[in-house]
């Protein structure tokens, strides 16, 4: 494509006349086309990508007439709380004697081991975020519940007796 | 007999044209694209597995910052209305000036008391600004009542309430938030996050997996 067209000059003029060559003011556009369509691919992707997404939340109505409450099977539910620095306690049944240790990736093993070993409509997960959690761990366990296909879930404040172990335990374990 | 002569075009196609339409293009995406204004305050925004887009339309977004402060984003649509209400709720005289003002704010981020001069402090003097946030506690809970507001405001409207929290944000901020929206009759909420892959081989995986083989039967 690369053209340079040069025409030869009208013929012999005879010795001593000097021949002006002519170039052609033609430049090839192809690469600068290609540079234009790149950049407008670029825009056109960027515009779209933007959009934030966002993961639906539904919370309970806070009841206190006791036949509205939820039950829960002691032997279907699993207790889940967020400690400080990015720790997970948790226990089975109703007693926090039983509490134990987990980080944020081992967790998604134990709830998977206890839905399998589980009835489905027995299958119970509370989470309790204490107050030092943060958002971010709070998201990512509602999002484990996603991942793991978990149907029953809630997220409820710890009891006094609970948020006092977990604090006792990250001061033996030196958690900051 | 002799051949009809097929006479050879040149191939050289002229490319000027097509380069005006390309640049025209690039130059309508250019303007176009609205970049992302730069935010008064900064929020990382916590990864889900979630892929749904967080809806942009009459939405009333509340914000959580790193150091646990509150504040309150609305779209255009909803905000002369909310402001209106809030004001005739709280009995606070205000001029249309102050409207204006209020509609051209980006967001809502100082107790009540303070926010006629909050809305006055141009965009680019925010970041120099200190401010609290929007209380939200127990004993002035006044996130409640623009919720309360908005609700009145969006009357027949269906509102989509946000949450957009801070990945470093303690949990009993964002607790207080959802008491607030729980305090209007408000169960359900939109966080906003950004994507995150779903990890392989987890039960929403293979569901997903199979929601896709599904809609796309191999061909026989």
């Amino acid at each position: 494509m690369a053209e340079m067209e040069v025409k030869s000059g009208g013929g012999h003029k005879g010795p001593g006349v000097k021949k002006s060559k002519k170039k052609s003011t033609r430049v090839d556009l192809t690469p600068m086309v290609d540079l234009g369509f790149l950049l407008i691919t670029f825009f056109i992707f960027t515009t779209t990508m933007a959009q934030p997404t966002a993961m639906n939340l539904n919370m309970p109505k806070d009841t206190d007439k006791p036949d509205e409450v939820n039950k829960v099977k002691e032997s279907g539910s699993l207790t889940l709380m967020l400690g400080k620095g990015n720790v997970v306690y948790y226990y089975f049944g109703n007693d926090p004697a039983t509490m134990q240790t987990t980080n944020y990736k081992d967790v998604r093993k134990i709830i998977l081991d206890k839905k399998k070993s589980t009835p489905v409509d027995d299958l119970f997960v509370i989470i309790k975020p204490d107050k030092d959690a943060t958002y971010k761990n709070a998201v990512d366990m509602l999002d484990e519940m996603t991942i793991n296909d978990i149907g029953r879930y809630a997220m409820v404040n710890p009891t006094s007796d609970e948020y006092n172990k977990i604090q006792q335990t990250e001061k033996a374990a030196g958690v900051q | 007999m002799g051949r009809a002569k097929i006479k050879r075009g040149s191939t050289n196609v002229d490319m000027t044209a097509m380069c005006d339409v390309a640049f025209l293009l690039l130059t309508f995406f250019i303007l176009a694209t609205k970049f992302k204004p730069s935010e008064a305050v900064e929020i990382v925004t916590p990864g889900s597995v979630s892929n749904k887009h967080a809806p942009q339309k009459d939405a009333f977004t509340v914000s959580i910052d790193k150091a646990d402060r509150v504040f309150i984003n609305m779209t255009d649509e909803i905000k002369g209305d909310v402001f209106d209400e809030m004001m005739s709720e709280r009995h606070m005289k205000v001029t249309p000036e102050d409207r204006k003002y209020f509609l051209e704010a980006g967001f809502i981020g100082v107790p009540l008391s303070q926010l006629l001069q909050f809305i006055r402090v141009p965009t680019d003097e925010l970041k120099n600004t200190k401010f609290t946030g929007v209380p939200a506690d127990s004993t002035n809970n006044e996130l409640q009542a623009w919720i309360g507001a908005a609700v009145a405001a969006g009357q027949g409207k269906k509102l989509n309430f946000l949450i957009k929290g801070d990945d470093a944000a303690k949990y009993p901020a964002f607790s207080g938030v959802i008491e607030a929206f729980k305090k209007n009759d408000i169960y359900k909420y939109n966080l906003v996050t950004t994507v995150e892959d779903v990890p392989e081989g987890s039960e929403l995986f293979k569901a997903n997996l199979k929601a896709q083989q599904s809609e796309t039967p191999p061909a026989k």
